[in-house]
């Protein structure tokens, strides 16, 4: 591998000379990136030592990615420079960056999932024109990968892989191009928790036998935390703080990473109502035609929050979708509200009072192209409040999108802006408030703070309980234990289909319930 | 790319300027006809005298004006009949299938009333509609046919549809030539012409089917912009497992779309066959009514699912046709310059869509345009 080695070397005789090794090997100078009517970065310093983890933290829209992608070369800076081992460089493209060994791995997966590991690994390199060796490239990368320790089936098809092994595939890639500074984005937003163990541990033997630099964009705390050498804090573009990670404590950081201290709310058990959804020995199958949803028995009454815990891939997806009709069941039986509607479609769902938050945000929940008045008409275009005589009433969805706007604070230029344009948190608080716009009395809360930041989780929290306390049962599927903890009336861990248990809070307690997602303590159909 | 001390690069656009539109198609025809001006040079004919001797035609001329509106108005029935599926996500490639059926049912009405007497007159407004009813309702049972099975069996529409397009290619050969029920008296291998007073009136050479396609283009778009319906349609095109979270029901509006589609198609047929002057029958070459019909696709696909954008660009695609072809004959250039240049327009339309979600910016070298930053890292 004659480029990457000659990169590399080049690269560590930047990196040896005196000055540059005191300065750092990545270095940022009064970043400034302007979007329209956006301020994303503003005079923006960074400086990233040789070896080091070093962490990104901010909360949703606080620049950290624009920051990465002008680093990378996807984004021209309005102001500011770059620096590599002291020198002045600009990119105008991640050709460039890759040129000079800084290498990215995106938040979501950049893999052709019907190709093998190797031949994802090689597509793109430059050293392949024309014709591919497969052969010569088995070899090396195979060497790269026993050298830094990730070992993947290399003939192995992407689509067959876990998410954890896709993200090693483009790590790899990214080694296999030269890459001695590694950025990774949100790299464990989409990992169970022992695929993020996986993945932290050998990003510190990369930095720590290897040399290699890794830039971890997050925003969350505990990766922060656990990870990193060294923490840069962005808020509202600009840096609000520099630590050393051994220096700082959680509390610090999202002090700066919000600006001020967040109290996360905990529930008032209020007086139980009536029974509103009752689940007898409820099957699924998942879209590979395997039950995955194998006797699910539970009843949860109005005012209550029932708080579903489990490892993705249990058979969550499945329960939430046969709840709101988007899924036949195989057998069982669901009553909502007295009423046998195991077999109603979505839409006779919304009309009796059964609202899904689905955890694909943008593939499922709300339709990029589309304003977010249109969007809010996704669950509004059937009520004849606003569709009369087969017209839908625009002002009045003009109207409640911009209450919606207003009451869950979301940051959009206008109503009708499209949706892509929102950041993540921003399109939750969007469907949440959507759905509960129209007052559900069943709501189906399906990972509702994945991927959201520390503020926009306490929100989305907070409306949860809001939810609650005006009348609604609450089926919380998480897999956040403490948050399951912090919300909920009643516990119940899922493992392979089933529930473990369905435990009053006061009996759940977090040692148990983590047993019991990881299959422990299992008993046939935990029914209440 | 690097222009000296400039830069040009494409930058992700957010919104749209208004009007923009507008000039970036002008923009589209401008290059394409610039294009195409090597094909006149190839050919030894004056560059300025061939684009004279095509709009002259196309537009200038009473004659090529009215066959341009007459073709226009085909191609438009055939663009919404493309358009509407479209916007459910669905390709209805079935178009020149659609509009056969649509002829012959337009042709079975006064076949099945005289009882065979190919020569009986009628004079009946009463009848002309049953006509462009029946060609609809055939266009629409087609279209149909594809809907139900993509609906209801997920069979891919882009196959049924075209091998539909066979099937009643075929379909009307039997019923035209040797001894088909439809055939000429004079069995020259195409219908019988259809009786006086069942050709659809005119308004100075223009027949009432172009109120029907104006009016359509515009409650097509108060449909998609206005009503619930369109907006389900929207929906389920733009994003289908989002419609369906809605509480959208795919498999019905997969058929509406499709005998919708198909109901325009009908109505093309009927219009190629009943309406044109000098046509009014199901000639031999209907084969090339059926190629035409494409354009529709095409021109429902440059107008971005706008039924009202769509009637320049099908008028423009009418124009330069039949101008061309002219021109082909006026001035002797070789066969094939009509396409050739629908070609290049087509090409030009396309590229221009990178322009709708992409803009070229001229920007001043990151060093030029910035205070001067140091070639050496300075302290933070």
């Amino acid at each position: 591998m004659p480029d990457a080695a000659r990169r590399v070397h080049n690269l560590q005789r930047v990196v040896s000379a005196p000055a540059a090794a005191a300065r750092g090997i990545l270095a940022a100078r009064r970043i400034t990136k302007r979007f329209p009517g956006v301020l994303a970065l503003d005079r923006v310093d960074l400086d990233v030592a040789p070896g080091e983890i070093h962490a990104i933290l901010g909360q949703n829209g606080a620049g950290k990615t624009t920051l990465m992608n002008i680093l990378f070369g996807l984004v021209q800076p309005d102001d500011g420079a770059l620096y590599l081992g002291g020198r002045q460089v600009s990119f105008r493209s991640p050709h460039d960056a890759l040129a000079q060994g800084i290498g990215m791995v995106h938040q979501t997966r950049r893999l052709v999932s019907a190709h093998t590991v190797l031949e994802n690994i090689v597509l793109g390199h430059p050293r392949v024109r024309g014709f591919l060796d497969l052969r010569g490239a088995r070899s090396d990368v195979q060497a790269l990968g026993t050298r830094y320790g990730f070992t993947v089936d290399l003939g192995a098809r992407v689509w067959q892989l876990p998410e954890g092994e896709r993200q090693g595939v483009e790590i790899l890639k990214a080694l296999y191009r030269g890459a001695r500074i590694l950025i990774l984005d949100e790299p464990t937003s989409a990992l169970t928790p022992p695929e993020v163990k996986t993945l932290l541990a050998g990003l510190g033997a990369l930095v720590r036998d290897q040399g290699v630099t890794v830039l971890l964009v997050t925003h969350k705390l505990p990766i922060v935390m656990a990870a990193s050498h060294r923490v840069t804090v962005l808020r509202g573009g600009r840096v609000a703080a520099r630590l050393r990670t051994a220096e700082a404590t959680e509390e610090i950081l999202v002090k700066h990473m919000v600006g001020r201290d967040i109290t996360f709310r905990t529930p008032e058990r209020a007086a139980a109502g009536s029974p509103m959804i009752q689940v007898e020995h409820l099957t699924a199958h998942n879209d590979k035609g395997q039950l995955a949803l194998r006797g699910v028995s539970f009843s949860l009454r109005e005012k209550e929050i029932l708080g579903i815990a489990g490892v993705t891939g249990n058979g969550q997806d499945e329960l939430a979708q046969v709840l709101a009709g988007l899924r036949p069941a195989v057998s069982g039986r669901v009553r909502f509200d007295g009423r046998n509607v195991t077999r109603l479609s979505p839409l006779e769902r919304w009309r009796m009072g059964i609202g899904y938050v689905p955890a694909e945000r943008a593939e499922v929940a709300s339709i990029a192209a589309f304003s977010l008045v249109e969007n809010t008409a996704l669950t509004y275009h059937f009520d004849p409040a606003f569709a009369r005589r087969g017209l839908l009433d625009d002002s009045g969805l003009k109207g409640l999108t911009r209450r919606i706007l207003t009451d869950y604070n979301i940051k959009a230029p206008h109503e009708y802006a499209r949706a892509q344009h929102l950041s993540g948190g921003n399109l939750q608080k969007l469907i949440l408030g959507r759905v509960l716009s129209r007052k559900p009395r069943l709501l189906i809360a399906h990972l509702p703070t994945q991927g959201l930041d520390v503020e926009a989780t306490a929100f989305v929290r907070s409306a949860l309980l809001d939810a609650k306390a005006a009348g609604a049962a609450v089926l919380l599927i998480s897999e956040d234990l403490d948050e399951i903890l912090s919300l909920s009336d009643w516990v119940a861990p899922i493992y392979e289909g089933r529930f473990g248990a369905v435990l009053p809070r006061e009996e759940a307690d977090a040692e148990l319930i983590g047993a019991m997602m990881a299959g422990l303590g299992h008993r046939e159909d935990g029914e209440r | 790319m690097r222009l000296g001390r400039h830069e040009l690069t494409l930058e992700p656009r957010q919104a749209l300027p208004p009007g923009y539109t507008v000039l970036i198609a002008a923009g589209a025809i401008v290059v394409a006809l610039a294009l195409s001006s090597f094909l006149f040079v190839s050919a030894d004919a004056s560059v300025l005298g061939a684009y004279r001797s095509i709009f002259a035609y196309a537009f200038l001329n009473p004659l090529g004006l009215t066959a341009t509106l007459q073709r226009a108005i085909y191609l438009l029935f055939c663009t919404f009949a493309f358009l509407v599926p479209l916007r459910a996500g669905l390709w209805n490639i079935g178009l020149p299938g659609q509009v056969f059926a649509g002829a012959l049912a337009a042709f079975a009405v006064p076949f099945a009333l005289r009882g065979g007497d190919t020569q009986a007159s009628f004079a009946s407004g009463g009848l002309i509609i049953l006509m462009v009813v029946a060609a609809a309702a055939a266009g629409a049972a087609v279209g149909g046919f594809a809907g139900v099975l993509r609906a209801r069996f997920q069979v891919n529409e882009i196959l049924v549809t075209m091998m539909l397009n066979s099937i009643m290619f075929w379909l009307v050969a039997y019923m035209i030539k040797e001894g088909g029920p439809f055939m000429s008296p004079t069995g020259e291998g195409e219908s019988f012409a259809l009786p006086p007073g069942l050709r659809a009136p005119l308004w100075r050479g223009i027949p009432f089917t172009a109120l029907l396609v104006v009016a359509a283009a515009v409650l097509l778009d108060l449909l998609f912009a206005k009503t619930a319906l369109g907006y389900r349609i929207r929906a389920l095109g733009e994003n289908p497992a989002a419609a369906r979270y809605g509480g959208i029901i795919p498999v019905m509006l997969s058929l509406i779309v499709f005998v919708l589609g198909g109901a325009f198609a009908g109505v093309a047929g009927y219009h190629a066959f009943t309406a044109i002057p000098g046509v009014y029958k199901i000639a031999g070459n209907y084969g090339f009514y059926g190629d035409l019909a494409f354009y529709g696709l095409i021109s429902a696909l440059i107008a971005r699912g706008s039924a009202l954008g769509a009637v320049p660009i099908a008028v423009l695609f009418a124009g330069l046709s039949l101008g061309a072809r002219f021109a082909q004959g006026a001035l002797h250039l070789p066969f094939g310059v009509d396409y050739a240049l629908l070609g290049l327009l087509m090409m030009t339309f396309v590229g221009s869509h990178v322009l709708y979600t992409f803009r070229f910016a001229l920007r001043r070298t990151t060093a030029e345009v910035l205070r001067p930053v140091a070639p050496e890292l300075p302290e933070a």
